[in-house]
């Protein structure tokens, strides 16, 4: 399971396609979506040498509902990222209290076991719950 | 099959469809091989959906069964544990190491949702406390499950079978459900009840389901469009 590195475990890039469905229901929980990409997608990886492609992923983080907008909404992210990984960070990254729940799901349905590394869901969407309780 | 939810905020699983997503699952496990089956009580209405599967004390699976992929042979396993007296089974691996989980998925009229129960014992039947099953619960749903959307785990008796199983109480399922629900709805995706819910609520006590279930999903999706 990847370690969590004292830097930003994440690389943030720029030129996300800005689609978020930002809706915002009524009630506690809210749903973010995030969807890899493959490396050929066009986006041009700014902070990596093109060598580091193979092994990073993208992923687009969509906000919807109550979760707090990211701006950057695109990240590279390790294939060898774990599930937890992902949350330990986002959790940081949006300040979520510690009676917060992050789930991440797969295919907007299929919440992915924390040891599951991210390279492994490549062609599937993530999506990024955040229940606040 | 396709959910039919009736009011927007009610997410509610129905016993049917209860039963629908269950069968649904268990052919999606048949085909990987994932050992869960559907039990039924004699003259009795009710049923629910099994598993049994084995571990060792440290999370890996023990050497004699690691070759076994199929369902068929999940039942072997089964039955060769059965049909081995002590002496046999500690000759074949470290007994105290090695676990028994069973995991039984029953419906909560009164939650109206499905409930997780469980239990595990060592292979010379010794059963585990709830400290013990703790200790295999992952590190990040140990935080989690002290302040999470659901109660402690707690032990109480199996409304079918009448034995002490250790359940994950109910009451809040609804609570973390909901949002995949309703986002469900809003794209206008099938997905599968159980499926989602115990891949949230199986990592929690050592229950994990391979992705092989998310393309499951996806595969549905793709034939709806």
């Amino acid at each position: 399971m990847a370690e969590v590195e004292e830097q930003l475990p994440l690389s943030p890039h720029d030129g996300g396609r800005g689609e978020c469905g930002e809706e915002l229901p009524d009630g506690g929980a809210a749903v973010g979506v995030a969807e890899p990409a493959p490396p050929s997608a066009g986006s041009p990886v700014t902070e990596e040498p093109a060598e580091d492609t193979k092994k990073k992923i993208d992923v687009l983080l969509k906000a919807v509902g109550d979760t707090p907008i990211m701006k950057t909404k695109k990240w590279t992210v390790e294939r060898t990222r774990t599930i937890q990984g992902l949350v330990d960070f986002i959790k940081k990254f949006l300040k979520l209290l510690a009676s917060e729940q992050l789930f991440i799901y797969v295919n907007q349905s299929f919440a992915p076991s924390p040891d599951q590394e991210v390279g492994t869901l490549y062609e599937v969407t993530l999506v990024l719950t955040v229940v606040l309780s | 099959m396709s959910l039919n939810l009736d009011t927007e905020d009610d997410f509610y699983l129905e016993e049917n469809r209860f039963k629908q997503c269950c069968a649904e699952f268990i052919k999606h496990s048949q085909q990987i091989g994932d050992g869960w089956e559907w039990k039924s009580i004699k003259d009795f209405p009710d049923g629910y959906m099994s598993k049994t599967h084995f571990q060792m004390k440290n999370g890996n699976t023990p050497s004699i069964f690691k070759d076994s992929t199929k369902e068929s042979d999940e039942q072997t396993l089964t039955h060769v544990e059965e049909a081995l007296d002590d002496s046999q089974v500690a000759g074949i691996c470290a007994t105290s190491e090695v676990i028994r989980y069973e995991y039984h998925v029953l419906y909560s009229s009164s939650y109206e949702v499905p409930v997780l129960y469980f239990r595990a014992c060592f292979l010379d039947g010794r059963p585990l406390t709830l400290d013990e099953i703790w200790e295999g619960v992952h590190e990040c749903y140990q935080a989690r499950l002290l302040e999470g959307p659901w109660d402690t785990i707690t032990q109480q008796e199996h409304p079918l079978l009448g034995q002490p199983f250790f359940v994950l109480h109910p009451c809040r399922t609804n609570e973390f459900m909901a949002p995949v629900l309703a986002n469900s709805q809003r794209e206008n995706r099938n997905i599968n009840y159980i499926t989602s819910w115990l891949s949230i609520v199986g990592p929690v006590v050592g229950l994990n389901l391979p992705l092989s279930y998310a393309k499951l999903v996806s595969e549905q999706n793709t034939k709806m469009d």
